[in-house]
């Protein structure tokens, strides 16, 4: 069984990020950058499947700039066998890098593609979703737990209210939730390892793919700060504030 | 703290930073807080959870330096010290006496590795690498003088006490051997012993692998130490010590040939110290953005101001020698034991000031042992003497800078 698994480069969510001066987007120069978090857990999950014998190849994909690679070989590390690289200095949209993965599926045929349920940079949580619905596949998106058998895989769901178990055949896409499991570090010997494992390089025409946005950001700023507190001298002030001003007693 | 250095490090080695960096983070510091009074259990043995090896050893940070023809890693011998100082560094940044434990091993790994006959390399280097508890000690510093041996006193009466005679096919160690980073819970030792006395310990002392269950070898006691706890310090007696022949690893100029082990030894000494002032820069920066006084939060006083600015710059000073120390020593450059040395007394001086700077930031609390303000205070205060005293380093630079002069026996004092 061969797994797909989609990573993305992002801020390191441990940074403190800032919106540019103009508005147009978050200021990335000099950022420490990292694996999003969920993807992570992808290639965590993709990795346990190849430790008991449920899968037996990894290919880890990722579109980003040059600088993604580093992404892949992070991965490579955690245990894939190899890595694609479909490098682009845009900014790609969900729909663009789902087409992109959708041709990038069709050329590596695998039984189980596994991603992020989303970025932790834009939060779109929207490609997984659009990926399967162009594949045609079966999707199983907020995974907490994942059940392979032969021909079709158990995913638990994370919906609101609960969980939800679907069984999809395969293939079958699964985007991964926080519980999926608990990913591992990258042990320096696999580090060194890694070195050795390939990463291909392709770019979005390769697949015929068009990257330009077809959103227009009208304004990225940041979350308004938080006012100072105020002192009150009585518990009668306090509730007539909160009455009058607070709003949260009537 | 900044990151500067990021663009002349190969991808693997900021990967091996980073991976290191995570499991302190979220492993070894969380525990260190939570767990203040842990360093004072005076069971050495049950001082430091498995649970924290078991997590060092699952990223593979107790073994490098083994070859990767006996199941070690390949850490590109052209930038390995380099890529040592790193890690430690993020170690040491957790916990020093940890750092201390692991690096141990690493050192005394080159040596086996350059020394060891192949047949003993592929006897215990498995060993060291299947057991996670297994570890190993270099046995150099004994009860009598420790530093006066490197001074320029390279005499007959200065040499070591601690003697190997031959006797048939072994060796017969006798003597003493104290503060032994890793004596006390070591599995394999490398031993250094006096071979023949009628000449200076530069040309009659001899380097021994000595398991630990050789009968005739005691190890007496863990030294109870200020800082770096989790490192088991301890002391050893060799009493008619019978070694086979084989494991004589270097003959008569064993001090002399283990420059690669006592210059990657001084960097990674550096590099942990290193680690430590960061720890000591990130819990200020952290406190005094936080903490108010006066009706402000500290950083706002410029008294405060000023010495976390001290202490950045102090710690980016040290960055900067020891990068260019282990690339040094990375290279077999000539300067490499100055540039080594230098490193190890600068890092361990300005370190030292940077953890004076954070207690005193810390107020009060910088006393409180549950803060964990004074441990990094303690554990900076011990690297002055670990891996030879600031004095005696300083003496090794001068005596490789001017080896005509102050290099040189200058005779009996009269």
């Amino acid at each position: 069984m061969k797994i797909l698994v989609a990573v993305k480069r992002v801020a390191d969510p441990n940074v403190k990020v800032r919106a540019l001066a103009d508005g147009s987007g978050v200021d990335l120069a000099n950022i420490k950058m990292t694996m999003n978090p969920f993807d992570e857990i992808a290639v965590e999950e993709a990795v346990r499947l190849k430790e008991v014998g449920r899968a037996n190849e990894i290919v880890v994909v990722s579109i980003g700039p040059e600088k993604s690679a580093e992404t892949l070989r992070t991965a490579l590390a955690m245990g894939a066998d190899r890595g694609l690289l479909v490098r682009t200095d845009a900014v790609v949209e969900p729909l663009a890098v789902a087409k992109i993965l959708k041709a990038v599926a069709e050329a590596e045929r695998p039984d189980i593609i596994i991603t992020g349920k989303q970025a932790i940079d834009d939060d779109a949580n929207q490609t997984g979703q659009m990926l399967s619905a162009l594949l045609g596949w079966g999707q199983g998106t907020f995974a907490s737990k994942l059940v392979v058998g032969d021909k079709a895989i158990e995913v638990t769901r994370e919906v609101d209210g609960g969980l939800q178990t679907v069984g999809l055949p395969l293939p079958a896409l699964v985007t991964a939730d926080l519980r999926l499991n608990e990913p591992r570090y990258a042990s320096l010997p696999n580090i060194m390892k890694a070195k050795k494992k390939p990463i291909d390089e392709r770019t979005p025409a390769d697949y015929g793919v068009a990257v330009e946005p077809r959103l227009t950001v009208v304004r990225v700023h940041e979350p308004a700060t938080r006012k100072a507190g105020i002192k009150v001298g009585s518990v009668g002030e306090l509730v007539e504030r909160l009455r009058m001003e607070a709003g949260v007693l009537r | 703290m900044i990151h500067a250095d990021d663009g002349i490090l190969s991808q693997e080695q900021r990967l091996m930073r980073d991976s290191c960096r995570s499991f302190v983070d979220d492993v070894v510091t969380p525990f260190i807080r939570s767990n203040w009074q842990r360093e004072w259990d005076m069971s050495p043995g049950e001082r430091l959870p498995g649970a924290i090896l078991e997590g060092a050893e699952a990223i593979g940070i107790r073994t490098l330096g083994v070859p990767e023809e006996f199941g070690g890693i390949d850490l590109e011998r052209e930038t390995e010290v380099r890529t040592f100082a790193l890690i430690a560094e993020e170690i040491a940044r957790g916990d020093s006496g940890l750092a201390d434990k692991l690096v141990q091993n690493w050192k005394v790994s080159i040596v086996i590795r350059q020394f060891a006959a192949k047949h003993l390399q592929e006897k215990w280097f498995p060993r060291l690498l299947e057991d996670p508890k297994f570890l190993l000690a270099h046995c150099l510093t004994e009860p009598r003088g420790a530093s006066d041996r490197w001074l320029p006193y390279n005499v007959p009466e200065a040499s070591m006490h601690t003697r190997a005679v031959p006797d048939g096919d072994h060796w017969v160690i006798n003597g003493r051997k104290q503060f032994i980073s890793n004596g006390f819970d070591a599995s394999l030792y490398v031993v250094y012993a006096n071979t023949d006395p009628s000449v200076g310990m530069l040309q009659g002392t001899s380097s021994f692998l000595v398991p630990r269950e050789t009968p005739g070898l005691t190890i007496t006691k863990c030294n109870e130490t200020m800082g770096c706890r989790f490192m088991n310090n301890g002391e050893l007696v060799f009493e008619d010590c019978r070694i086979p022949a084989d494991h004589l690893l270097v003959k008569s100029t064993a001090l002399a040939s283990a420059g690669q082990y006592f210059r990657a030894g001084k960097i990674i000494q550096a590099a942990k110290n290193l680690g430590v002032g960061v720890a000591c820069f990130e819990r200020t920066a952290d406190y005094v953005q936080n903490y108010v006084q006066g009706g402000r939060i500290l950083i706002k006083h410029q008294a405060v101001a000023l010495r976390l600015a001290d202490m950045a710059t102090r710690i980016e000073a040290v960055r900067s020698l020891v990068e260019r120390a282990s690339k040094a020593v990375d290279e077999a450059h000539p300067d490499a034991d100055i540039l080594c040395n230098m490193a190890k007394v600068y890092a361990s001086e300005e370190i030292m000031k940077v953890a004076t700077h954070a207690l005193e930031l810390h107020g009060g609390n910088g006393a409180m042992l549950e803060f964990g303000i004074e441990k990094l205070f303690r554990d900076a205060a011990i690297f002055l003497h670990m891996d030879a005293t600031v004095d005696v380093s300083r003496m090794k630079i001068i005596k490789n800078m001017f080896p005509a002069t102050a290099g040189k026996y200058a005779g009996p004092e009269t």
